[in-house]
């Protein structure tokens, strides 16, 4: 089984730190793999522990993206492919999903793509799907299972209050929700190979697109600010007296912000 | 502080972070509810390929180097947790008979501690000697193809774990020799090895340190590891080695300890401000900053003279004594920044600080490596 993981490289939240105004400080900030497009990895690892075969693993993004495909190879993915090119500067989903699209079509031969559901920087949850639509593959989203069988693969959806099993056949398109599974830790021998391995570069002018779908320029979606909303500072106010007399102020506060 | 690491060595204190955060989690839930290693604890240093770091791939290690091995020390060091004693030991054991020991002793005895089926275990000290081979009491007496070994060891890490140790004894075919202390390898459970139950340590929560005792137990003499009479400086190396790995991870454990204080010391307010910035508090958390980056400098330094084959037996017993007051101090200062929740077993720097206390007893006393390191440093002049 062939299976292609598109991966996001984005900055590390949890050491995120903020400046006197409440704005994010950018500078020095380590990078990661998207943690959903971890638990894609662990599932394209998963399968090929079970059925064989061989990963790919492709990220677009800047020349420092070759970290976190490094930490792909270590897992345990067999080849790495990114693609980098300043005209993909800027690209929403769309261009986005343009961009990886072309290079799985370009690699060829598959029997899976695998997506996070979303990045954590982002929180769209389209790029997975627009590349389905791109390369008119049957899309299984929000994954909770991966099971195949033969030809075709059974999917557990995560729907929110209810769970669908969905069957496609392959090639298909899925993308892993943090439920899926628990991602490996790279091992250290492997880790050592995967630099040793060579990741291949790809541009604009390896892909065989329309320059004017790549990037910026590509890009139907517009940014216009980013920030942060105001914080609301709430106080604490306790309600003295026995259980019924505090229950009758709340009930009294509730009613005075027209919250009953 | 930048170490000019390359990116495979950030690669490497990454997937160690990750390491921790994903089984040292794990591990430690369940020490803490059966005080003991889970039994499955090798397999999963295995499964990551951490065991046998410095062992060439032939013998079932990954060939890497001592000073990504520290690089994960220094991680584990941080949370504090148990489960670095048995990564410790099965990685210098491991290494140990493979610099060493024959062929075939490298490969019976290897594999299996790299593989995760066999702990390791190191056996010097006795109930009358730490440090003074002429002090031991176990005793070997040849007997044919074998040798027959009798005796008591004391605090022994993972004695009472099925694998192999290296046990040294005094060597009844040597008497007369200058020096007669011998190292064998012996599978801790063969006939007549009987041990006591875990000894309460005032840190390292968990561990299964205890006395491990010989009655008639015999060892074919293949097992002998390098020369016959040459035991001590076998352990002398080992535990130079030893030393540097735990100086690594107490650097972790300051390290995490100062991380801790740095939030605390943000979070609790006192007079409207912040205690961090309250100078008293602020020279204390610039004094331990100092001295924990200072430390990893020297542990990086003899790391990479063990890496570069070069003698570091020395700077390792320079490191002991740099490092371990050091420690000590640091986590002393976690804990009095913290007030009464550092005295308390819910916040991490308690036992952190409980951890740092081995630092000066164990892999060798802090005053046998004053004496090392003096006695070199006078011999040099």
């Amino acid at each position: 089984m062939n299976i292609i993981v598109c991966i996001k490289q984005v900055p590390d939240v949890t050491e995120v730190k903020w400046d006197e105004n409440g704005s994010l400080i950018r500078t020095g900030l380590p990078s990661i793999i998207n943690p959903n497009d971890k638990h894609a990895l662990e599932a394209a690892l998963a399968l090929k522990d079970v059925h064989g075969g061989t990963i790919t693993v492709i990220s677009m993004g800047p020349p420092q993206v070759e970290e976190s495909l490094r930490e792909a190879l270590g897992m345990g993915c067999d080849r790495a492919i990114l693609l980098t090119d300043r005209k993909f500067g800027g690209a929403d989903c769309w261009a986005t999903a343009y961009t990886l699209g072309l290079a799985i079509r370009k690699i060829g031969s598959f029997d899976m793509v695998i997506t996070g559901v979303e990045a954590m920087d982002g929180n769209t949850a389209q790029v997975g799907p627009e590349i389905a639509d791109f390369l008119k593959l049957p899309l299984c989203s929000y994954a909770l299972d991966i099971r195949c069988e033969g030809d075709k693969v059974f999917v557990l959806q995560n729907m929110g209050d209810m769970v669908r099993e969905l069957e496609a056949p392959l090639p298909c398109l899925i993308t892993a929700e943090k439920e899926l599974n628990e991602p490996r830790v790279a091992p250290m021998d492997m880790l050592m190979e995967a630099y040793a391995k060579e990741i291949e570069i790809w541009g604009m002018d390896v892909l065989d697109g329309d320059p004017a779908n790549f990037g910026l320029k590509g890009s139907p979606t517009r940014l216009r600010k980013v920030f942060s909303p105001k914080r609301i500072k709430g106080k604490v106010e306790i309600l003295e007296g026995d259980p019924a007399e505090s229950a009758r102020k709340l009930v009294e506060k509730f009613k005075e912000h027209n919250f009953i | 502080m930048d170490f000019n690491l390359s990116p495979f060595e950030k690669m490497v204190q990454k997937t160690a972070k990750d390491f921790c955060e994903k089984e040292v989690t794990k591990i430690d839930a369940y020490m803490a509810e059966h005080k003991d290693y889970p039994p499955d604890l090798l397999q999963r240093f295995a499964k990551a390929r951490l065991l046998g770091m410095d062992v060439p791939k032939e013998f079932g290690g990954i060939g890497s180097t001592n000073f990504n091995l520290i690089l994960f020390a220094e991680e584990l060091g941080k949370t504090g947790s148990t489960c670095m004693l048995p990564f410790f030991m099965n990685n210098s054991v491991a290494e140990t008979i493979c610099h060493w020991g024959t062929e075939e002793v490298k490969k019976k005895f290897v594999p299996p501690m790299c593989d995760g089926s066999a702990w390791a275990s190191m056996a010097f000290t006795e109930p009358g000697t730490g440090s003074d081979p002429k002090a031991l009491t176990m005793v070997a007496e040849p007997d044919g193809d074998d040798f027959i070994l009798n005796g008591t060891k004391r605090f022994i890490s993972m004695a009472n774990k099925p694998g192999y140790g290296i046990f040294f004894a005094k060597d009844l075919s040597m008497q007369g020799a200058k020096t007669d202390t011998t190292a064998f390898i012996v599978d801790k459970f063969s006939p007549g090895i009987t041990c006591s139950g875990h000894y309460e340590l005032m840190g390292l929560d968990g561990a299964d340190t205890c006395d491990i005792f010989f009655k008639d137990v015999r060892v074919p003499k293949a097992n002998i590891l390098g020369e016959q009479g040459k035991g001590f400086k076998i352990l002398l190396r080992w535990i130079a080695g030893e030393r540097i790995q735990q100086a690594a991870a107490l650097v972790g454990g300051a390290q995490g300890a100062l991380e801790e204080a740095a939030r605390y010391s943000k979070e609790r307010v006192v007079s409207g401000f912040p205690l961090g910035f309250m100078q008293g508090f602020t020279w204390m958390l610039a004094e331990m900053k100092t001295k924990v980056d200072a430390s990893r400098l020297m542990v990086y330094n003899a790391i990479l003279l063990q890496d570069q084959k070069k003698p570091f037996e020395v700077p390792s017993a320079e490191l002991k004594v740099f490092v371990v007051p050091m420690v000590q101090e640091v986590c002393r200062m976690a804990v009095q920044i913290h007030g009464s929740y550092g005295y308390s077993k819910e916040y991490k720097v308690e036992k952190l600080f409980r951890n740092a206390m081995h630092g000066g007893i164990v892999a060798s006393s802090l005053e046998i490596n004053k004496t090392i390191a003096g006695m070199a440093y006078l011999a040099g002049r």
